[in-house]
């Protein structure tokens, strides 16, 4: 997943992800590639686009 | 290390939850990962004056912004009908707080009250271990275990770590509204002495506010359900504030933005060794999006019945179980309530909106009764009726 500069760390990505792949730091965001099943919701919610699916 | 009950997140629930389980005389850690606590604020910050006496807590000018007597409520096409705080109950009428103090306010109560506060520190994980918890964290860099007795989670509309313990906290998109909201200097507003909703298309799948801090500052904002609008909800903020004749001409000082989960209260919020509470457990009025009070409230009940457990020594699903009931009460039998009128909100169109707002535009709120209100309703628009009939 590619995280945009613009990412603001607000979570509300990793509260959808049914999977809980998604750690926020206060200024970090991780995700668990590997268990990442690309549904995209957490890329949905984002209230600024701040994430782009990475083209393998 | 070791304590009798961990606290995850320092938010206001979290925090309230901190405070009245050291109070209760167990030994308390209460976590962050936040450097600062309360900020950055993700909140339009209104809360009730009901709701802070309710809680017993005594209102300091310190994290009071303004007081804001009134509701004004805009249809689409501008028709506005304003409401007096006392006839509309609304978790956000009243006090318009300064949550960067106010958070960090009730930190320092939970301080005060003997729990220990652990900022920039962000759990990771869970293990079970005996009839105990250890929980994994990160501190500036070195890696703890704290064994506990009972985790209070209270990690906000993120949610992970009651799923680390095997609940379902999980948010599905069409319940959590996408939220951002400009701090502006400048604001016009028609009544500064009003919180102002605006329904309709606007916000699709919520609304927008203007809720007043200061003789010409507001926090601007709006929730949108990503499951019906291809804007983002900066998009839409954008869009609102351009058009908007209280906003057009101010200039943001600050944007923030969050996820609020309205779909009601989470089911099943214990599980063993571990209480979920505030954002985390769906504590947020699902027709407002307010979430303040209701998850201090969750956080007060959930220190009560946490600490009870430790005393008991026995930190069951079983017996930690009774708390699911007492915030059913608390909270849950109201928010099917405000479900119900969110749907009906949702479920009308801007035209029948405009056409609600002007009839009741110059009603006496004092006088006029649920009879009349229908007759109205009938009168207006029977469609809008229909559709108010199915839902209840
Ligand atoms: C834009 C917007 C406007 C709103 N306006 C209002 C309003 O006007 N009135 C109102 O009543 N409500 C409003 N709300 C809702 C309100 O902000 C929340 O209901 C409230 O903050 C919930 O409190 P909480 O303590 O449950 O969670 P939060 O305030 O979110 O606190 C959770 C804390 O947990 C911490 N945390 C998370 N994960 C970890 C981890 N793994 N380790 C350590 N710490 C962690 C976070 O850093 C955070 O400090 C609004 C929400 C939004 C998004
Ligand atoms: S929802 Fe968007 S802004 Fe918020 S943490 Fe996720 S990617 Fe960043
Ligand atoms: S694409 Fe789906 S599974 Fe992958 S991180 Fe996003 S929400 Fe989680």
């Amino acid at each position: 997943m590619i995280v945009k500069e613009w990412c603001m760390y607000c979570g509300e990505c990793a509260g959808v992800c049914p999977r809980n792949l998604i750690e926020v730091r206060e200024t970090r965001l991780n995700f668990n590639e590997e268990e990442c099943k690309d549904c995209k919701i957490c890329i949905q919610v984002c209230p600024v686009q701040a994430l782009e699916k990475r083209d393998d | 290390m070791e304590t009798d009950i961990l606290v995850i997140g320092a938010g206001p629930a979290g925090s309230t939850a901190a405070k009245h389980a050291a109070l209760a005389g167990v030994s308390v850690i209460v976590m962050d990962k936040k450097s600062e606590i309360g900020a950055p604020k993700r909140c339009a910050e209104g809360v009730s004056k009901e709701g802070v006496e309710k809680l017993g807590i005594k209102p300091s000018e310190r994290w009071i912004a303004k007081e804001a007597t009134g509701v004004r409520m805009v249809s689409p096409n501008g028709t506005a009908v304003n409401l007096t705080e006392d006839k509309v109950k609304l978790p956000e009428a009243g006090y318009i707080l300064e949550r960067k103090i106010f958070d960090k306010y009730m930190a320092m109560d939970a301080g005060r009250a003997g729990a220990k506060i652990m900022v920039k520190t962000l759990a990771t994980g869970m293990r079970r271990e005996d009839d105990q918890v250890v929980v994994t964290a990160e501190s500036m860099g070195q890696e703890l275990e704290i064994k506990t007795k009972i985790v209070i989670a209270a990690d906000g509309p993120e949610s992970r770590v009651g799923r680390w313990a095997g609940l379902k906290t999980a948010l599905k998109p069409k319940i959590m509204e996408s939220c951002a909201q400009f701090e502006m200097a400048g604001v016009q507003m028609a009544e500064p002495d009003c919180i102002e909703f605006h329904f309709g298309s606007v916000a699709p799948g919520g609304y927008a506010w203007i809720f007043p801090k200061g003789d010409d500052i507001a926090n601007v904002g709006l929730g949108v359900l990503t499951t019906i609008t291809d804007k983002s909800a900066y998009e839409h903020l954008l869009k609102f504030v351009e058009n908007n004749p209280a906003t057009k001409n101010a200039q943001p000082v600050e944007l923030n933005i969050g996820g609020d989960p309205v779909g009601g209260l989470l089911k099943k919020k214990v599980t063993d060794n571990v209480l979920v509470t505030g954002d985390a457990a769906g504590m947020v009025n699902p027709l407002t999006g307010g979430g303040i009070i209701s998850g201090m409230m969750g956080g007060r009940i959930a220190a009560q019945i946490a600490a009870q457990a430790v005393s008991d020594g026995d930190y069951s699903q079983k017996n930690l179980k009774i708390y699911e009931k007492l915030c059913e009460e608390e909270l849950g039998e109201s928010f099917k309530k405000y479900l119900k009128a969110k749907d009906y909100l949702l479920s009308l169109s801007d035209e029948e909106l405009d056409t609600i707002a002007e009839a009741f535009q110059d009603s006496d709120f004092e006088t006029i009764n649920t009879a009349e209100m229908v007759r109205k309703l009938v009168k207006i628009s029977p469609k809008a009726l229909l559709k108010l009939g199915k839902l209840f």
